[in-house]
């Protein structure tokens, strides 16, 4: 086993894997920019070492100060977590050259999945199911429109190196192609270092399932079933759950099976998940293999009990699995949703900024996967991901439930968050009813606006507010706690408030 | 003691009266008494009979940001600037020819030079934060009088990114 391991990532993934590598009585190394000097992950992990300036180009991405990191600390692995370099196969090359474990597929199968042209390739040999699509990267906008119009419209233009959404653009019409590659490629290009991007066709409405697969190096795999991640906006996955509504066990074992045939065909060792959609008519089609640990594993731990870092840690090692398919059962239903920092009333603007008060729900079936603290400072430059809530319990209508106290529960102050619309979400009928699809949020919830509270409650947050006034707001002496309340008073009440009720405005 | 705050563009005005260790608010006819107890920095308890509620607060310079019961309100003191994200992600109103920063971020593009006419709808200048581009789109047709940032320039939230003479 590892005595020691590089994290390649900052914020809540960084944090878990440090976490893993604790429980496992392994040292663990965090890396960080300029700005994440004094980010979560930093202070967990035993030892730290700067990278570079705030821009993931020159920090996050150089692999050549992640390597020397690596050397100088002695880490002999490196977890690459999700995105930044994640999926970069020549970083894996680089690793395996200079005998640092990148824990992770190899680079030969990264290389294959991670260019989803050539995977789509692949694929279609192997004999699975593919959405219709380009075989290339076009060379020229020509090229670009000619297979536009050979796919028919609407396509969708995907960066070739992605995934998470980043350099996606939906076209609907000719006339929206140019400008659409070129954003696809500028997004891609600064989230990847590559801006090759290709075209689908899309197809209207799907549900996007997707299933966790872990192979070991010794030829061994398992599948540990399905996420359901429909709800998305702008391509971004918000919410996630397990067991997908969708789904019954003949088809989930079917497309448990492609999955399995698909990192076969790749060549593929660790943890790996294949991303499939599935039509109205419960058609599905591969759409790409995501050769990382992905942001919405909990869900599949709660519901397996697997721990998917330590397994990708043990795998990593050269253990063998130790899993056996017909062992693994779903048990319960698990939700995620992501806790982005964004105002959701804004078009989902992204709200980077100070946390200047947090509190994090707690309660039977409830984990936070959380990178961030109160005090500190939300950069500009990264993921807006701030935390995952993810909750279990017995079927779906309680982990629905569940979900919609903890997020009632969570508090943050000082930057807009998505809790507030994750709330509304997750109670929203078509949602408990289990009618996802891709097109949930832009169908239920265009324009959203969070409702207004109600007047009592208001009238608490007025007169809090209006104490803080009489405190000199906060500045200045020193307060006591309780020190404005001395023992029980008799008291009665004039006028009724409560707390805690989702009505609207009463007047 | 009255205090004024203006919440979600609403004015409100709320009394507050010590008596005891109790506290009388009062807006409008609605009244209530309870002993309002600062637990922390940021915290509130609101003790009532057979009920104890807690609100969270914060102030973000002229705001005050306030949760309870499961919701944030955005406070501002009567007179003070409502909204220091004006502005927004849909360009300029009418009446404000600048386009300003809808958040903080990095400038990527200035699509633009000074002097140019534009379409409505003309992409003017790209922001981005948190790697997500926001395109920056003239409200009117105009001309562009005077451009404050250049590609790679970070900006501050509600900052004037360029000036904008719309065409009558």
């Amino acid at each position: 086993m590892f005595d020691k391991i590089l994290v390649a990532n900052r914020g809540e993934i960084a944090v878990r894997v440090v976490r893993a590598c604790r429980e496992m009585g392994i040292a663990s190394v965090a890396v960080f920019s300029d700005v994440d000097r004094t980010s979560l992950h930093v202070q967990m992990a035993d030892e730290a070492v700067p990278i570079g300036p705030a821009p993931a180009a020159e920090s996050y991405l150089r692999m050549d100060r992640i390597l020397e990191a690596a050397r100088s600390t002695g880490a002999a692995a490196i977890h690459p977590g999700y995105g930044f370099l994640a999926e970069n196969a020549a970083f894996a090359r680089l690793c395996e050259a200079e005998g640092i474990v990148f824990i992770g597929p190899g680079s030969n199968a990264l290389e294959l999945v991670g260019d989803k042209v050539r995977a789509r390739q692949a694929m279609v040999k192997a004999g699975i199911p593919i959405v219709p699509g380009l075989e290339s990267v076009p060379l020229t906008m020509e090229e670009y429109a000619a297979a536009a119009r050979g796919l028919g419209y609407p396509v969708i233009v995907k960066a070739s190196a992605g995934g998470g959404g980043k350099g996606m653009r939906i076209v609907r019409e000719a006339g929206e192609l140019a400008a659409a590659v070129e954003a696809g490629r500028r997004e891609a290009g600064s989230s990847f270092g590559d801006e090759s991007v290709y075209l689908e066709k899309y197809i209207e409405e799907p549900r996007h399932v997707e299933f966790q697969v872990l192979a070991d190096n010794h030829g061994r795999m398992v599948h540990l079933f399905e996420r359901e991640c429909s709800i998305q906006r702008r391509h971004q996955k918000l919410v996630e759950e397990t067991p997908s509504p969708a789904l019954d066990s003949a088809l989930r074992e079917r497309m448990g099976e492609t999955a399995q045939n698909v990192m076969r065909a790749a060549g593929y060792a660790n943890a790996g998940t294949v991303e499939f959609l599935l039509d109205k008519d419960r058609n599905f089609y591969f759409l790409e293999v995501n050769a990382r640990l992905q942001v919405e594993h909990p869900v599949t731990e709660l519901v397996t009990g697997v721990d998917l870092v330590r397994r990708q840690i043990l795998i990593a090692a050269g253990e063998p699995l130790g899993l056996d398919q017909a062992d693994l059962r779903q048990s319960g239903h698990a939700i995620e949703c992501r806790i982005y920092a964004e105002d959701a009333a804004k078009g989902f603007l992204p709200s980077p900024g100070p946390i200047l008060f947090l509190k994090e729900p707690r309660g039977p079936g409830v984990r936070l996967d959380s990178g961030v603290y109160a005090g500190w400072r939300v950069p500009i430059h990264y993921d807006p991901i701030l935390a995952k809530l993810i909750v279990w319990a017995e079927d779906r209508d309680r982990a629905c439930r569940r979900m919609a106290a903890a997020l009632r529960d969570y508090v943050v102050l000082g930057i807009h968050t998505t809790i507030g619309f994750l709330g509304d979400v997750v109670c929203h009928p078509r949602f408990e009813a289990g009618c996802t699809d891709t097109g949930f949020i832009g169908r239920h919830f265009e324009g959203w606006q969070e409702a207004r509270g109600d007047e009592e409650t208001l009238r608490l947050a007025l007169a809090a507010a209006a104490c803080d006034e009489m405190d000199g707001g906060g500045a200045g002496e020193a307060r006591v706690p309780g020190r404005s309340g001395d023992g029980p008073t008799p008291w009665k009440t004039l006028g009724g408030w409560r707390l805690g009720r989702r009505e609207s405005d009463e007047i | 003691m009255k205090f004024e705050f203006v919440v979600d563009g609403a004015r409100r005005t709320i009394a507050l009266e010590k008596k005891g260790g109790l506290c009388i608010v009062q807006e409008g006819r609605a009244v209530f008494e309870a002993e309002i107890r600062r637990v922390s920095e940021n915290e509130f308890l609101f003790l009532a009979p057979g009920r104890t509620a807690k609100v969270y607060l914060a102030r973000d310079g002229e705001r005050r940001l306030v949760s309870a019961g499961g919701r944030v309100f955005t406070l501002t003191e009567a007179g003070r600037d409502p909204d220091r994200f004006g502005g927004g992600e849909d360009g300029p109103s009418k009446a404000d020819s600048s386009i300003k920063a809808p958040m903080p971020g990095k400038v990527i593009k200035v699509c633009v030079a000074e002097g140019e006419r534009v379409r409505k709808n003309q992409s003017l200048v790209i922001v981005e934060a948190m790697k997500m581009e926001n395109d920056l789109r003239a409200a009117a047709a105009g001309v562009v009088t005077k451009i404050h940032v250049r590609a790679g320039d970070i900006v501050d939230a509600a900052k004037t990114l360029l000036e904008l003479e719309p065409e009558t």
